[in-house]
């Protein structure tokens, strides 16, 4: 049954000082779709690729706010990331409640390290399944680091975790010496081309399948996601070294594939007012609706549909 | 079966006795009603690049001047001080807690700052937190230190009400000294026309009038001086300061208590 | 290894019958690859240094810390699993804090060391548990001067004059025993650690590494904190001038 006889829990070591179950840990982040970091030196950009587990089902969240300085984007097992972003929240409420200033990045990455580590020491437990980016700005500036099933963490200037994340570590490393200076917009844009590296070939970031989220120097932690993902989406196609995402996107689960385009860049002119009375506008808002069903449905009956396993790791 | 409630659960009067109620009589349990060794008045204001606070150096047992170099003021952090009044051994308790804390903080690299704001929240939790226990710490703090480059300035008490502003004093300062500070600070934003030397000049008038009138006072006393040099917090904390040129040539001229001549 | 297939390697609290506990051995080899770390103890205070090996060039420079402070006047620094020695420094804390509670002082560094140990120790007899897979080296100065010891995966603590963990440990040991460390003062010691570091980097010399030095010195006020800026720059002169001079001798 087992690979061998010392993989069987966390409280063996093998013979080369190694703990088996900690490494099958790390692999359940590579279930996950990938997720990138990156950091200048005023803001850091959280980037994510979300799956829906069936044509009709919601996209599953990546990325989680932990309070206005702090957020993170998760690869691997969602629930054990809930588990692990509330914890933050409460650190995050009693650090505002008893002293009056945010949670320190450095402070409340140690102790959901912590609490990983001690499960991977005593039997009877299981190591988190989830690898995370915690991204945050505090006194001391802004900050991304990867935290890990194992307990490891670590401060990076750019990251990525998931499914193919190696693509995309690929090209931060080649780019990250012009990070340190550049624009929040230039940020978003290296997280997204990066992010995009590690598409198989028949896929393509669209704004439903595509997360974004910001925090830094003036700017409180958020998420941009749908509609919101739209004008980026537009911005990395006109830096695009891959030209043509537009038609592409199309393939993208999407039964209406003709009108998907046509909403798309209705969107960019309507992203201030989701109420446009135009023809196509109504389109958009029958589309959100639909989606709410999707949503309620999904999880009314996903779970009997589907096997968990599947729909599991984000 | 006993049929009426109060009696259910209880044991049969007929086998055991009748039940002891007398506990029911006797004093409830108590926690510190009274403070013991006692520090007087903590007075502290604003003046355009920082914050004064003074507090004297005795602690009295009851009236009895029981100890005479009890230092009062307590540095926290860099750039904070605390000044406590009240009971003396919860003074030594809120010493103990502010060492933790500053321990604690020192296990983050790189430390976040320890700023006069985290300061006074934390000891206002604190107070608030163990007066609801119905076992206050018997104090009154100030707290001098900066937020954000302003000086800031705040007094809790022994509930745990909080406060702040450009001139706060505890105890018989609140009526004596306070008086005096507002004559140069008396809103906020006031401090923006006073000079270091005034304020350190209107604290020791105040620790003057405060010695004259305070029956717990004493001459000698700590005075901290908090300011910024080139936008970095620079802390002095001046001990065994003395009441100077005391004139008590009025105290002839009191009357109405105590063994006097007519 | 004589150890594999016999069944007695498999758990923790388990005595093979030549009187060996397999699964304590193994997290010492968890220690042996991990990053090279030093302590140095000399008449004046302490020093502790660790070489960290740059793994991805992402990661950010003078982050991730590696030396942490457990009281005012102790620090400590491990090789091995780092999640393993943060939870022992976590440990060593609380120790340190309960101590000031109950006692109003400083706690002296060789009941923190013999206590940590202690605790090392519990790890190594439950089943339930595995042992840690760290070598913890504690330094400091207290009242009785300056202390350095080392804990094991098994809970051995001893005491050092110059103390050595992880992949350059051999190399490490074999420069720490030309110093005297009679004469040596604590500021010697940085630059003496930081060469030893280059020395034991040769090894491998093609991964790109960072210097991370603390200390705790009668001078500083017996204060556990990360040597001046400019001290770690002269120390990895020293270091690179040694190295060069070495090479040309």
């Amino acid at each position: 049954m087992f690979r061998n006889s010392y993989d069987n829990d966390t409280v063996t070591f093998s013979p080369t000082g190694r703990i088996f179950q900690v490494e099958y840990a790390l692999e359940a982040i590579k279930q996950g779709s990938a997720a990138v970091g990156i950091t200048s030196d005023t803001h850091v950009v959280l980037v994510a690729l979300k799956r829906n587990a069936e044509e009709l089902g919601s996209y599953q969240r990546k990325i989680t706010r932990i309070d206005d300085n702090m957020g993170l984007a998760l690869a691997g097992l969602a629930p054990d990331a809930r588990l692990l972003s509330n914890h933050l929240r409460s650190l995050s409420m009693r650090q505002q409640f008893l002293f009056d200033r945010p949670l320190a990045v450095n402070a409340a990455v140690a102790s959901i390290a912590d609490k990983a580590q001690s499960n991977t020491q005593q039997y009877g437990r299981r190591p988190y399944g989830v690898g995370l980016l915690v991204a945050g700005y505090d006194e001391k500036g802004p900050h991304l680091f990867e935290f890990l099933p194992s307990g490891s963490m670590l401060e990076y200037v750019g990251s990525a975790i998931g499914a193919r994340s190696q693509a995309a570590r690929t090209y931060l490393e080649r780019n990250f010496d012009s990070f340190e200076k550049c624009s929040l917009e230039q940020l978003i844009i290296h997280g997204l081309v990066a992010l995009r590296d590690t598409l198989p070939q028949d896929k393509e970031l669209t704004f439903q399948n595509t997360s974004i989220a910001v925090v830094g120097k003036d700017t409180k932690f958020t998420i941009l996601e749908d509609d919101a993902v739209v004008p980026w989406l537009d911005k990395l196609d006109s830096t695009s070294r891959r030209p043509q995402r537009r038609e592409t996107a199309n393939t993208n689960e999407n039964n209406e594939e003709g009108e998907t385009t046509d909403i798309t860049e209705d969107m960019v002119d309507n992203t201030e007012s989701t109420e446009s009375t135009n023809s196509t506008g109504s389109v958009t808002n029958a589309e959100n609706a639909e989606d709410d069903n999707a949503n309620a449905n999904s999880s009314a009956e996903g779970d009997n549909e589907t096997d968990p396993n599947d729909r599991m790791e984000d | 079966m006993q049929h009426t409630q109060e009696k259910w659960g209880r044991p049969r009067d007929d086998v055991y006795g009748p039940y002891d109620a007398s506990y029911l009589n006797s004093e409830p349990r108590t926690q510190t009603l009274q403070p013991t060794v006692t520090g007087t008045s903590v007075i502290g204001m604003k003046f355009n690049n920082g914050v004064v606070i003074a507090a004297d150096n005795l602690a009295s047992y009851g009236s009895l001047r029981r100890f005479i170099d009890q230092e009062r003021l307590i540095k926290v952090g860099s750039e904070t001080v605390v000044g406590v009044g009240g009971d003396v051994s919860d003074l030594q308790t809120i010493e103990e807690i502010m060492e933790g804390l500053e321990i604690s903080e020192s296990y983050d690299e790189p430390a976040q700052s320890l700023t006069a704001p985290n300061i006074h929240s934390y000891l206002q939790r604190i107070m608030y937190k163990r007066r609801s226990k119905l076992d206050p710490l018997w104090n009154a703090l100030v707290i001098g230190g900066f937020k954000n480059d302003e000086p800031y300035l705040a007094f809790i008490d022994l509930l745990g009400t909080t406060y702040t502003a450009p001139a706060v004093a505890s105890g018989f300062g609140s009526y004596l000294a306070i008086p005096i500070l507002r004559k140069l600070v008396d809103r906020e934003g006031d401090q923006q026309n006073v000079s270091k030397e005034q304020a350190v000049d209107a604290i020791k008038e105040a620790m003057k009038v405060l010695f004259y009138r305070d029956g717990r006072a004493l001459d000698k006393y700590s005075l901290a001086i908090l300011s910024k040099k080139d936008g970095k917090p620079d802390v002095e904390i001046l001990k065994d300061v003395r009441v100077e040129n005391q004139n008590w040539s009025m105290a002839k001229q009191i009357k109405g208590f105590g063994t006097q001549d007519e | 290894m004589t150890s594999i297939g016999t069944g007695y390697d498999l758990s923790n609290s388990v005595f093979s019958p030549d009187g060996r506990v397999f699964q304590v051995e193994y997290a010492g080899k968890a220690v042996e690859n991990g990053s090279t770390s030093i302590g140095i103890r000399c008449k004046d205070g302490i020093v502790l240094a660790v070489e960290k090996i740059t793994v991805s060039k992402l990661l950010k420079l003078g982050a991730n810390k590696r030396i942490q402070t457990v009281d005012k006047h102790v620090g400590v620094v491990y090789s091995g699993m780092n999640p393993d020695g943060r939870h022992i420094v976590t440990r060593s804390r609380e120790e340190a804090r309960h101590w000031r509670d109950q006692f109003r002082e400083q706690m002296p560094i060789p009941t923190l060391a013999a206590n940590v140990a202690s605790y090392v120790q519990l790890y190594t007899v439950y089943n339930s548990v595995r042992p840690f897979g760290v070598n913890t080296i504690i330094g400091g100065v207290d009242d009785e001067g300056s202390h350095l010891y080392m804990i094991d995966p098994s809970g051995k603590s001893w005491g050092y004059r110059g103390a050595a963990s992880g992949r350059g440990r051999q190399t490490v040991n074999n420069e720490l025993e030309k110093l005297d460390f009679d004469k040596l003062t604590a500021a010697e010691a940085v630059k003496e650690a930081a060469r030893i570091l280059y020395v034991a980097h040769e090894d491998n010399k093609d991964k790109d590494f960072e210097l991370e030095i603390s200390w705790v010195t009668e001078a500083n006020g017996r204060v556990h904190e990360f040597v001046p800026e400019s001290l770690l720059a002269e120390a990895k002169i020293y270091a690179e001038e040694q190295l060069d001079a070495d090479v040309e001798g």
